[in-house]
């Protein structure tokens, strides 16, 4: 009996030094975290589906369970903001789109992140945060200089349209980024594309009230002309300049390639113009850089796998380019219980061996480490044209990094919508849009007499261009 | 007589025969100042732990909502100061053409929709007087829209008139084809839109009118009926002149109750055109939810709900005196 007892007990000790074996943390120090559990809060997009593939890996490295929460894109904003300003610490991250950042930094909802990552005790020594490209990061992450979260994907906003049907419309799409693809050789080769009696429409726009702010933009940027650039909606003294021909002509396309879609596209929003590409009734979509993997390039969609082709948003009648810049990021939440557990999964998660690793999945790069790698020319070849412009061309303030861009934005969205539907001209819409946005700056604080406003960004880009390390 | 001293206490003991005992009173103890013998108070105690609750969920969240609305607190902007602003948020309002706006659809949508499920589900209470074959069943299938959670009826419809695809929009679409006709934009064409959601609201509530009005005719006697046969009424009197005027309570309740629900339908319109396309849906409920959860302006919001409030109750009333002064002038 005594012989059967040392067995057992020697079989019970092996078998719980293998559970502790099988849970070892980075350091020391994240031994500590072992056991944590973590919430965090994402929206339900193609590129987080490709790191969460990667969860069940770091809880076994770390032993900290990690629970996401997924919300549709266009509420994650207010499921977000409901949670940061009840302060329970509910979630400890959260995910952060570049547009949003200003508003839950300036609110205090996000933890400064630079003293975790300059703690070795909490950061793999290779994390190496100047890795990440500077636009990219101090895009996505910095406000008031200080840095509030790391970027886990970015890229421009584009087009993407079937290679074959544009080929049998007797069109070749030039490279992206070529100045040639531009509004009118859009149009006329939406409208070659555009066979309603064989199904497939020209192009599928996403024309719906809250998705505005994100695929109306570029046509607002490209139909600037070269001395109006930086004063696209915002002058050097805040105060709105959008009502002005550039927008009345950029509405006025936007809205022309309704023609192109069915009677009651008006209320499309990426879910709904996605599907008619993928089921191969669009002949083109909108796209982001970071969806292509999974929304057009999945082998498993038989009707457009391997027959599509990205580009660019087209340019302008003058040339003039959209320098997109969409990403996101991140963040520990002030209110977390747990912020330096939450910082291991955010520095894991976004390490150099971990973007790699999530690259086959579908994720997109944020260091120049992946941009460069063979990997991502292998698995996503649309990728490493895009290197340059992320480099150089983007501008993280073509939505305007302040916490009155969710309502800027709005703004946008309802009047042109109203315009879509045919309910206003678009010379009202530019009009309203002035008004209202007018009143929102004003709300707050921009035109109060002695303000203290923040820095123009947009104006000088070498602001983004300071080495990540650098920020506080 | 034994004297009583100051104590209350006597300083002998009162004998029989001693004429009114001069005991003095004891201190009645919390149980008996709280218990059944003190028949002012009691009922109180056993209605105090309502009066919480209904004071905590109730009192307190309208009070809160008061000083909410004389503020001026953005939840999202912390950093702004915040300070008291009086009746600013409601000025604010009645001089914001949105709030008109969200108005005029609200009376639209409440007026049309409270009218039509109305004369249904009296239409239905009425043949559901008759002997039908399977009423049981029937009642039961008529009542199943109100059963489902307005989230999911907004949800089921919506897919239903999905672009192209829905079950409504591609077998009318190939009806209205037949003519030449483009399918309908349902839920793309502002004027389409508002029908649409108020069709919806229609096809979900209307079982709601139908029980409260069977109920009601349920109640009727049959006397009169019996009394207007007998004078040779036609059907059409005894409807206008029996049926209507006794059905008045009924009617009162399922209007006002109707009336108020329907004026602040959030669920159906936001699942399914979440206030678009444009504005065109945007009632006073799915504006005021825009304001609160999008855009965090918490004091406007609340001066919002405030109005909506007020004039629900006015609303209520107005109901209330007419049905009630027809149905004294009536009798």
């Amino acid at each position: 009996m005594t012989r059967l007892k040392t067995i057992l007990g020697g079989v019970a000790l092996a078998a719980l030094l293998a559970g502790t074996g099988l849970a070892f943390a980075e350091t020391d120090y994240q031994k500590k975290f072992q056991g944590t559990e973590l919430n965090v809060l994402a929206p339900s997009m193609p590129q987080f589906g490709a790191i969460w593939k990667l969860v069940p890996q770091f809880e076994k490295e770390y032993g900290i369970k990690v629970h996401v929460d997924e919300t549709p894109f266009d509420q994650t904003r207010e499921k977000t903001l409901v949670d940061m300003q009840q302060g329970t610490g509910r979630y400890d991250v959260f995910a952060v789109d570049v547009m949003w950042l200003a508003e839950f930094a300036a609110a205090g909802f996000l933890e400064p992140v630079k003293k975790y990552v300059d703690d070795p005790k909490l950061t793999e020594a290779d994390f190496e945060l100047n890795d990440f490209l500077p636009r990219i990061l101090s895009g996505t992450g910095v406000f008031n200089d200080t840095l509030y979260n790391i970027p886990m994907g970015a890229g421009p906003v584009g087009t993407t349209f079937r290679k074959d049907l544009a080929a049998a419309a007797g069109v070749t799409i030039p490279a992206k980024f070529d100045a040639k693809f531009n509004t009118d050789f859009m149009r006329d080769m939406i409208k070659k594309m555009h066979k309603p009696e064989n199904g497939v429409i020209g192009f599928a726009n996403v024309p719906a009230r809250w998705f505005w702010g994100v695929t109306y933009l570029p046509y607002l940027y490209a139909f600037q002309k070269p001395d109006t650039v930086g004063n696209e909606y915002i002058g050097p003294d805040w105060k709105i300049t959008i009502n002005n021909q550039h927008t009345i002509d950029s509405i006025d396309y936007y809205v022309s390639l309704k023609q192109y879609m069915p009677a009651d596209g008006a209320s499309w929003g990426i879910g709904e113009a996605t599907s008619a590409y993928q089921s191969g009734k669009a002949a083109g979509v909108w796209n982001y850089q970071d969806f292509i993997a999974g929304f057009f390039e999945d082998p498993k969609m038989k009707d457009i796998a391997g027959k599509s082709v990205h580009v660019h948003t087209p340019a302008g009648p003058d040339g003039v380019q959209d320098p997109w810049f969409g990403s996101w990021g991140l963040s520990v939440s002030v209110a977390s219980k747990q912020k330096e557990a939450a910082w291991t999964f955010i520095q894991w998660m976004t390490s150099k061996q971990q973007q790699l690793a999530a690259l086959k999945y579908g994720a997109g790069p944020t260091r120049h480490s992946t941009f460069k790698s063979e990997e991502l020319a292998k698995v996503a070849p649309w990728w490493p044209s895009s290197y340059q412009f992320m480099l150089k061309q983007t501008n993280p303030d073509e939505r305007v990094r302040i916490p009155e861009w969710a309502e800027i934005s709005d703004i946008m969205g309802l009047q042109g919508n109203r315009v879509w539907i045919g309910e206003i001209s678009s010379k009202e819409a530019a009009a309203n849009m002035e008004k209202d946005m007018t009143a929102a700056m004003k709300k707050g604080g921009y035109y109060t007499a002695g303000a203290k406003l923040p820095k123009q960004a947009w104006r000088d880009l070498s602001y983004y261009d300071r080495k990540p390390s650098e920020w506080k | 007589m034994v004297a009583t001293q100051a104590t209350g206490k006597s300083s002998t003991p009162a004998r029989q025969g001693d004429g009114v005992a001069a005991m003095a009173p004891r201190r009645p103890g919390l149980a008996a100042l709280l218990g059944p013998q003190n028949k002012k108070v009691f009922p109180w105690v056993l209605m105090a732990p309502t009066i919480l609750i209904l004071a905590g969920i109730g009192i307190f969240p309208f009070i809160y909502a008061l000083v909410l609305a004389s503020s001026n607190i953005i939840l999202s902007k912390p950093y702004l100061a915040r300070s008291f602003v009086g009746l600013y948020q409601y000025q604010a309002l009645i001089q914001d053409p949105d709030f008109w706006h969200a108005l005029r659809l609200t009376i639209i949508f409440t007026v049309e929709a409270v009218f039509l499920e109305f004369w249904l589900g009296l239409g239905l209470a009425l043949l559901f007087q008759r002997q039908l074959a399977g009423k049981a069943v029937i009642r039961v299938i008529i009542l199943l829209p109100m059963i489902i959670t307005p989230l999911v009826v907004g949800l089921i419809w919506r897919y239903m008139f999905y672009p192209g695809a829905g079950l409504v929009t591609y077998y009318v679409g190939g009806f209205f084809s037949l003519f030449g006709v483009r399918s309908l934009p349902f839920l793309a064409d502002p004027h389409w839109a508002l029908q649409t959601v108020i069709f919806v609201d229609v096809w979900e509530w209307t079982p709601f009118m139908f029980l409260i009005l069977s109920a009601g005719l349920a109640s009727i006697p049959a006397q009169p009926y019996e009394a207007a046969e007998i004078d040779g009424a036609s059907s059409w009197r005894i409807f206008w002149t029996i049926t209507m005027p006794l059905l008045r309570p009924s009617i009162l309740i399922a209007l006002v109750i109707r009336t108020m629900d329907a004026f602040r339908t959030f669920d159906t319109i936001r699942v399914m055109t979440q206030g678009g396309p444009g504005d065109s849906t945007t009632t006073l409920n799915v504006w005021l939810t825009k304001v609160g959860f999008e855009f965090f302006d918490a004091s406007k919001a609340a001066a919002l709900s405030l109005m909506m409030m007020l004039m629900i109750i006015i609303l209520s009333f107005i109901f209330i005196r007419v049905f009630r002064a027809r149905t004294e002038n009536a009798s």
